[in-house]
Order: C-alpha cells, then structure tokens, then sequence
C-alpha cells in the first residue's frame, strides 16, 4: 500500500500542497483529480522523491528508497523518449534500469506491441514513429516490468478513444495483478470507469475524498432524471425543483434543492400511473468537479 | 552499481555507434594513410625521372661507377642515344659519360638540371679514386709506397649529441603533450556537455529517475564517456604501434625514423608514463566540469553553449602553457602544477622537463584525486535537481548564481 501522510510543499510563495493524506492499497486504482495547477503533479514528483517535501510517504510501511525502485512503474506528464533507439533497445534499456534482464524483456516485446496496436516493429526507431505510436510504446515501458506501484501522469491525454481503451485494459490488468494504481486525469468519464478511490485536490489541499460513490453520495441525490408529458414550466412549479434542463423530446433533467423531495414529485408525475423513466441519483463526477472548482470563483 | 553499468554502456555503445566518433577515431590514420599513400606515389612517380644512366666505352669503368654508387641509378641504358631519349622524354634526369683519355679519367654530366651539391661530390670522388688507382698501377709503386700514398688525414667530431638531442625532445614532448590533451579535452567536453544537456531537455529523466539515483545515472554516464576516451586512447596505441612499425620498415619513413629514433624515442618515453595517468585524470576533471555545465542548461537547444565555460577554461589552461615553454623552472608553474584543472598540463610539463620530485607528483595527483572526487559527490548530490529543474534563466546567470549560493 502507498500511504501519504500530511504531506506539504511550497514553492517560493505558492503553496502547492497543504497536508495531503491518502493511501492507495494494492489491487486498487486512486483517480487524482483537479485542476491545472492543483497539486497532482507535484504529488506524484513527491512520492517519487523528486522534491523535498514535509510529511511522510511510505510504500508496504517503509519510505521509498533505492530498493522500491523496481516496483514502480511512471508515466510522465510530458512523454518522452531517445528518438534515436529502435522500440527494442528503448524498451529493453528502461527494463534493465527496472532490474529486468533483456532476456526476459525480449521475448514479450512483440506481444505488448501487438497489445497496444502499436504501427512498426521491434527495429522501428522511435524518431520513425507517429507520436500517438510512441506514446504506446512509452506505455509499454511504463508497464512491461508488472510494477507493484503504478504511478500515471495524465495516462489518456493525446489518445483517441480506441487507444485509450487499449490503455484501461491495461490499467484493469496491472490492477488484477495487485498493483497499487494511481493516475490522474481531467476526463471524468475515465476516472469514473477505472477508480476505486478518488482524490480531488485544489489549490494543494484535498477537497474530496472516498470511493466514488461516496464522494457522489455526499453531495445528495439532488438530480433527477425523468421522461413525462409535463412541460419544462410545469415541472419548475414543482416544490424544491431549483433548475429544469430539457433534453430530447420528452426527457428532463430536474436538480433538486432537497433529496427528500424525490417521494412527493414522483407522485405528483406518476398519480399512480406508469412512467417511462424516474431516476434520482447523486451528481455526475463532472458535476462535481465543475461544483467544486466554481465554490471557489463564489 | 548493476544500473550504473546499464547506462554506463548504453552511453557507451550510443556514442561509439556515431559517425563522428568513427570519424574522430580514424581521423588521423586516414590523415597519416592519405600522406603516405601520396609520399609513396609522388616518390615512385618521381624516382624515374631522378635516376641518372653511366655511359662508357670502358666496362670496367662503368661497372666499377656502378658497383660503388648504385643506388638513382639507371642501368639499363647503355648508350648515349638511349640516354638522350630518356632524357627528352623526362625518364631520366641526365647521364654521365665516362671515359679514359691518354690515362686521364674524364667525366661529362648532361641533364636538363646541375648536378646536386653531394652528386657532384660523389663523382668527383669516384673519378679521383678511379684516377689514383690508374696512376698508381701506371707508376709501379711497391706496396710500401703505395700505403704510403693511399695514407689520409683524420678528422675526429666530438658531439655532445645526448644534452642537444634532450632539449629537443623537452620540446616537442611539450608541444605534443598540450596539444593532445587541449584536443581530447576540447573534444570530450562538447561531446559530455551536449550528451547531458540533451538528457535534460527529455522528461525521460523523470522515468530514470525513477528507476535509479541520480548519483548513479551520473556515475554511468560519466563511466560511459570515460569508455570512450579508453577506447580512443586504445585504438590510438595499438594503431600507432602498428604504424610506427610499419613506417620503420617503409623505404619512405625509415630514414626520417632513423635520424630521429632518440627524438621519437624520448617523445613516447615522456607520453608512456605517468604523464598519461595525468592526462587521463586532467580529461576526468574537465568532464565533470563539462558535465555541471551541461545540467544547468534549461532546454536541449541549448545543449551547444553547455560546453562554452569548460572549453573557455581549456582555453586558458592551453593558452597559459605557452609562456613557460622555454622557463619550465619558473614559480608560477611550480604553483600551478598543484592547482586542479592547471596540474594536468604543467606537472607533466614539470616531469618532462625533469625539474619534479617524487613527492610534489605524488601530492598533485592527491589534490586532483580528491579536486575530482568532491566534483564528482557534489554534483552526483544535486544532479537530480539540475536535471529535473527547468530554468529560463541562461547558463552564465545560473553559473554566478550558483557560485554566490
């Protein structure tokens, strides 16, 4: 398990991280969310001992030193690799410096390039590569040691959705193999599909944390989806119906001041008659994030 | 230490993979190739049309010309109307026409140019020898007298050549050695400060750094530079050897090599030694300066100017010899001959000249070991934070900056 424990970090004037505390057991994916600047970067540069920070991070109850090194497996923000190496001697020298031997690397080479689709072979230079190409195969140097900490940096940016599904079934598998997972994302709709855990962080400190349905949980079940006859007008009439957004034919989504108000509107839609759809659910995770980055433009 | 020999030979085997290190290697044996090739052409193109033909009525003359002078000779012409065809048709640069007239040996040269100095002499000589012995059968002297005549004045020099030979090699041990070790530092310094800056530009760094210290990424990368100095001064040696000895056996190199066999001599002597422990460890230390300029470069294109601080100072070092070339004794050279980065041009330079003791090379080599190895802690300490730090600020800026932290 990863742990960090109250961890802080100033540059010059700006406080990038104000005592954050998580962890992240093995076999389970942390989203770390947030806005441009918000910390998640400096996070993952402190767990990698990059910079000085106060706090403390520990990995299986001990701080990372020398010895974790093998276990960690780290995407960057930014990708980058020696434009004038082959996919092989790229894969194969970044696996070494994992503790992996090539003569175990080798042989796996060809499956993870035809894993991850990637267009050119083991001798292709990476300068011959399309950028989306060699992005996969920094993926692969990412992942081809099975690392025990998974440490991804933005993962999905600059992938086109058929990659980036590419991309989770690799997450999904680290995970099955134990792996403790962390990866931050501005993409919701991935955070949602992969995480366990969420962490949402603001200005350096942690505004929201739990699992998912958790963190959805506490801001109510405030929405409610419903498809009816009703005009947009009728249904702002009702009790505790704050905003109407109308979307096709007869679908509205209703935000609702108070979830206890759910009972009485289904009623008064209903009478006691059949309804094609009544949902009452919790904010969407993009919801949440636009809530919370707005409390602070309020 | 296993992930320092990872990077430590991937440097290596990325750099020796370039042109321009094969092209740096081989440079000078195909330089000294080229020259020879084109010595050996120019010679056997101009031997020819250099060689003189003996013409002469008399055969014993002629053989006897021959016998005692054969070398630039042509000798299959035996006519004068050969010999003039060879002539105009520029084969031959003239011939000599010997004959006995009434008992006198007479010689006539013709040739499109004058004899030489010594070509003259060496005639000259033959035909008064020849003369001599013409006279002496003709007079019917007794053997006693003909000792007597044949008695000759000797002339005895008494060089010193050993002192006049030293001060020759002192000299061109002194220019060979500042010279060699400006170029492997010039060389080396770009070659390490462009290698590290490009590494910075990368955010690569971040995923090694992951992987292994920075103090150990240094320590391989400086390891595989190190390499590649090895190699060249490997390939350097076992290729010189080679081509000092096979210029001692070639017709055109030999007698160069043979007049200044104790010159030559005395060259290697002064390289094969400790001297090149300190060229070596001088190298070491420019790297490491090379180095730290390198990593505090803020992007890759500016990967060329990373060496300017190390080659200004290699500069200065090189340039500072200058002065003391003929005043080896001089004090500031004893200082500088303990001064890291100046030691490894001025103690060798000292040890050339013979005017060191043991002890002051020992604590030279003390104070450069240790002036290496606290530049290669202090930076191994902060090489992270250089490398992962980006910084608009330009590399003179952070240089005084740092300086004054």
């Amino acid at each position: 398990m990863l742990s960090i424990q109250h961890i802080s970090k100033k540059f010059a004037t700006v406080q990038a991280l104000d005592d954050v505390s998580f962890d992240v057991p093995d076999g389970q994916i942390l989203g770390l969310i947030g806005q441009n600047g918000a910390g998640k970067s400096t996070t993952f540069h402190s767990i990698l001992n990059f910079i000085q920070f106060e706090g403390q991070i520990t990995w299986r109850d001990a701080p990372l030193s020398t010895d974790s090194f093998d276990d960690i497996g780290y995407l960057p923000e930014e990708r980058s690799l020696l434009p004038k190496l082959t996919i092989e001697q790229q894969i194969v020298y970044l696996a070494r410096l994992k503790g992996q031997s090539a003569k175990t690397t080798r042989p796996q080479i060809d499956d993870w390039l035809e894993r991850f689709n990637v267009k050119g072979t083991r001798r292709s230079k990476i300068k011959d590569l399309s950028k989306g190409n060699q992005q996969k195969v920094q993926l692969i140097c990412t992942l081809i040691h099975h690392p025990k900490l998974l440490i991804l940096d933005e993962p999905f940016s600059g992938l086109d959705p058929v990659n980036a599904d590419l991309l989770k079934q690799a997450i999904i598998a680290a995970k099955n193999e134990g792996a403790a997972i962390i990866f931050s994302s501005h993409d919701m709709e991935h955070v949602t599909a992969l995480c366990d855990r969420l962490v949402m962080l603001r200005h350096g400190k942690v505004v929201l944390h739990g699992t998912l349905d958790d963190v959805r949980n506490q801001f109510g079940k405030t929405q409610l989806s419903v498809t009816t006859d009703w005009s947009a007008a009728d249904l702002a009439a009702l009790d505790h119906v704050t905003q109407v957004i109308h979307g096709h034919t007869n679908h509205y989504l209703l935000h609702l001041d108070d979830p206890a108000a759910g009972p009485a509107i289904f009623d008064a839609l209903t009478h006691g008659h059949y309804i094609e759809e009544f949902s009452q659910q919790p904010p969407t995770l993009d919801e949440i994030f636009r809530l919370k980055v707005g409390e602070e433009h309020d | 230490m296993t992930k320092t020999w990872v990077v430590m030979f991937e440097t290596y085997l990325r750099q020796i993979k370039t042109w321009s290190f094969l092209f740096m290697i081989l440079g000078p044996f195909l330089m000294f190739g080229l020259t020879a090739g084109l010595s050996y052409l120019s010679a056997d193109s101009a031997k020819s049309s250099q060689q003189l033909a003996v013409i002469s009525q008399s055969a014993p003359l002629r053989q006897a010309y021959i016998k005692s002078h054969g070398d630039g000779l042509n000798t299959k012409i035996t006519t004068t109307s050969q010999a003039k065809k060879a002539v105009k048709a520029n084969h031959l640069a003239g011939y000599l026409v010997l004959s006995v007239d009434k008992q006198q040996i007479r010689g006539d040269f013709h040739g499109t140019q004058a004899l030489s100095g010594g070509q003259r002499a060496q005639v000259q000589n033959f035909l008064s020898a020849y003369q001599a012995q013409a006279n002496t059968v003709q007079a019917k002297l007794t053997a006693k007298q003909q000792a007597v005549l044949n008695r000759t004045p000797t002339l005895a020099s008494h060089i010193s050549t050993k002192s006049g030979t030293a001060n020759a090699v002192k000299v061109a041990s002194f220019w060979a050695f500042v010279t060699l070790l400006y170029i492997i530092l010039i060389t080396y310094s770009s070659i390490t400060a462009q290698e590290i800056a490009a590494d910075k530009g990368t955010k690569l760094m971040e995923v090694i750094f992951s992987s292994t210290t920075a103090t150990s990424y240094f320590v391989g990368k400086i390891g595989g530079i190190l390499l590649m100095i090895l190699t060249q001064i490997a390939v350097y040696l076992v290729g010189g050897a080679a081509a000092y000895q096979w210029a001692g056996n070639s017709r055109t190199f030999k007698p160069f090599l043979t007049s200044n066999r104790s010159l030559i001599d005395g060259i290697l002597h002064n390289f094969l030694s400790i001297n090149l422990l300190y060229l070596f460890l001088g190298v070491v230390i420019f790297i490491l300066l090379a180095a730290y300029s390198g990593a505090l470069v803020s992007k890759a294109e500016d990967a060329s100017k990373a060496a300017q601080p190390t080659v200004m100072l290699g500069m200065l070092v090189f340039f500072t010899t200058f002065p003391f070339q003929n005043n080896l004794d001089a004090i500031p050279v004893k200082i500088l001959s303990y001064v890291p980065f100046f030691s490894s041009y001025f103690m060798p330079l000292r040890l050339i000249n013979g005017t060191t003791s043991a002890w002051e090379v020992v604590i030279s080599l003390v104070i450069l070991l240790a002036a290496i190895a606290a530049g290669a802690l202090m930076i191994g300490k902060h090489y992270q934070r250089l490398m992962l730090q980006n910084d608009n600020r330009s590399l003179w800026q952070q240089l005084l900056h740092r300086k004054h932290s």
